[in-house]
């Protein structure tokens, strides 16, 4: 099977400081591939390279094209392809619920507007929210914001959903609403790539867990072999202080 | 004390309007010339960023009579502009004059623009990029609205000072309401009352203005406090 994503040969570095030293993995579609490690790890940029949020050097391969070297205009039509989620939500203050979720795919013409918003109220009642559509963000909690973010990025029906911290900035008692939306969508047969903290998440949803360690893919397997059979010493002394 | 209001009313009503005129002509120049000028100052090339502040800079540090002068002998000479006359001024007079205004107002808008972009977070940007959108769209549809939002006081402000500067216009030959109530005073051989008549009038406009931008700032606030503002 041809991967969806082929990372070879990442690079990043601010000025002297190299922050991912020759990054190398694929993804398979419909796979799950879940990033742990330590803060500063590098974790969070690699995924952000991925959407090129982050300028790198190397090879990201999506659709036979190089994420890290194709044009602004081939880089839009990628991103469509590419649902983000961020720590902090990032939903549009001045827009609506609705708004939030019908705007690129009306604006970028991926649907027709009256498909947009019935397609919305759709993925609205998936995150548990749909008698929330003509609320501002702002009226929301965190839990709900990140739900309303889920929906909005998967409005442009990508082929895969990136995920950067979704739980971090949230109160503890809204993580579970959260995390039961990204099973559910694991389940549905979502490409998937998450970092995060929440181990027993990781460990239940992964296919393939990489463990990332000063800017490098120090440890990789499955979440059995990650979790409990990996003997790799930064990884048991980081798994042993978090859970 | 006023009784010269029976007489001279109409003259007051005329600068009024005038000063309304070239302020909204002002206000307009001002707001197209900041987008613009903030757009070619947050560019990434050097060139336009470097100009951007030029004219910033040199708008700021230099009086608004000399400016509108400048304007007005400089423009008067390049075009040949039909001696028209609205509400007792000549429009030769009056587009040179609002177009200095303009001027002078879109340096200061632009820098109000400027801290209302810088104010909004990065991740709406990167939350607008990701989804595909370009880099003009996330920056029209995302980015202003809530920078416009967030420095509306500030602009209102902005407004103000134009409305009251717009007096400069005198020196041009523009019967705005300062001439008038100058021109007033000049025949009663009595300054001080049609002035404070003037000073009455424009109080009552920029009021009216703050009062008008207060109302637009509960509006647009409303979506983000869930109704408490």
């Amino acid at each position: 099977m041809e991967p969806l994503i082929n990372v070879i040969g990442l690079k990043k570095s601010y000025g002297s400081n190299s922050v991912l030293k020759n990054i190398e993995f694929k993804v398979y579609p419909k796979e799950k591939v879940v990033l742990i490690g330590p803060s500063g790890g590098g974790k969070s940029t690699l995924l952000r390279c991925l959407n090129r949020l982050e300028e790198c050097e190397g090879e990201i391969e999506f659709e036979g094209k190089n994420i890290v070297s194709v044009s602004s205009k081939e880089l839009q039509v990628l991103r469509r392809k590419m649902g983000m989620v961020f720590q902090q939500f990032n939903l549009f203050p001045n827009m609506t619920v609705l708004e939030n979720i019908t705007f690129a795919p009306v604006k970028l013409k991926v649907s027709e507007p009256k498909e947009a918003e019935r397609y919305a109220h759709e993925l609205l009642r998936q995150v548990g929210l749909d008698d929330k559509a003509d609320a501002y963000p702002q009226s929301l909690s965190g839990g709900q914001q990140q739900r309303v973010a889920i929906a909005r990025a998967l409005a442009m029906k990508p082929e895969v959903m990136l995920f950067d911290e979704p739980t971090s900035a949230l109160d503890p008692e809204m993580v579970g609403d959260v995390l039961d939306v990204m099973r559910r969508l694991a389940k549905s047969g979502m490409t998937m790539i998450i970092v995060t903290h929440e181990m027993s998440f990781a460990r239940d949803v992964a296919d393939k867990v990489l463990f990332m360690d000063q800017g490098r893919i120090a440890d990789a397997g499955d979440a059995d072999y990650i979790f409990y059979k990996s003997e790799n010493k930064r990884t048991r002394e980081f798994l042993s202080k978090v859970m | 004390m006023f009784d010269f209001l029976s007489k001279y009313y109409p003259l007051f009503f005329c600068g009024t309007a005038q000063t309304v005129i070239i302020s909204l002509i002002g206000v307009a120049i001002g707001i197209l010339l900041g987008l613009i000028v903030v757009s070619m100052r947050m560019s990434d090339f050097k060139v336009l960023s470097w100009l951007a502040r030029c004219y910033v800079s040199i708008v700021r540090g230099t009086p608004a009579m000399i400016q509108v002068m400048l304007i007005y002998y400089s423009l008067s000479k390049l075009l040949e502009l039909p001696d028209v006359s609205i509400l007792g001024s000549s429009i030769a007079r009056i587009i040179p004059g609002s177009i200095a205004l303009g001027i002078n107002s879109g340096a200061y808008t632009a820098e109000i623009f400027r801290s209302g972009i810088i104010s909004v977070p990065k991740g709406q940007t990167e939350a607008g990029l990701s989804l595909g959108l370009d880099e003009l769209t996330t920056m029209t549809s995302i980015v202003l609205p809530q920078a416009v939002r967030n420095v509306l006081p500030a602009l209102c402000n902005e407004f103000i000072s134009l409305i009251k500067e717009s007096s400069v216009l005198f020196y041009i030959g523009v019967q705005d309401l300062t001439a008038q109530a100058l021109g007033i005073g000049g025949t009663l051989y009595d300054f001080v009352p049609p002035l404070i008549v003037a000073a009455i009038i424009y109080f009552i406009l920029t009021f009216l203005l703050s009062q008008g931008v207060s109302v637009l700032e509960k509006k647009m606030g409303k979506k983000y406090s869930n109704g408490i503002v």
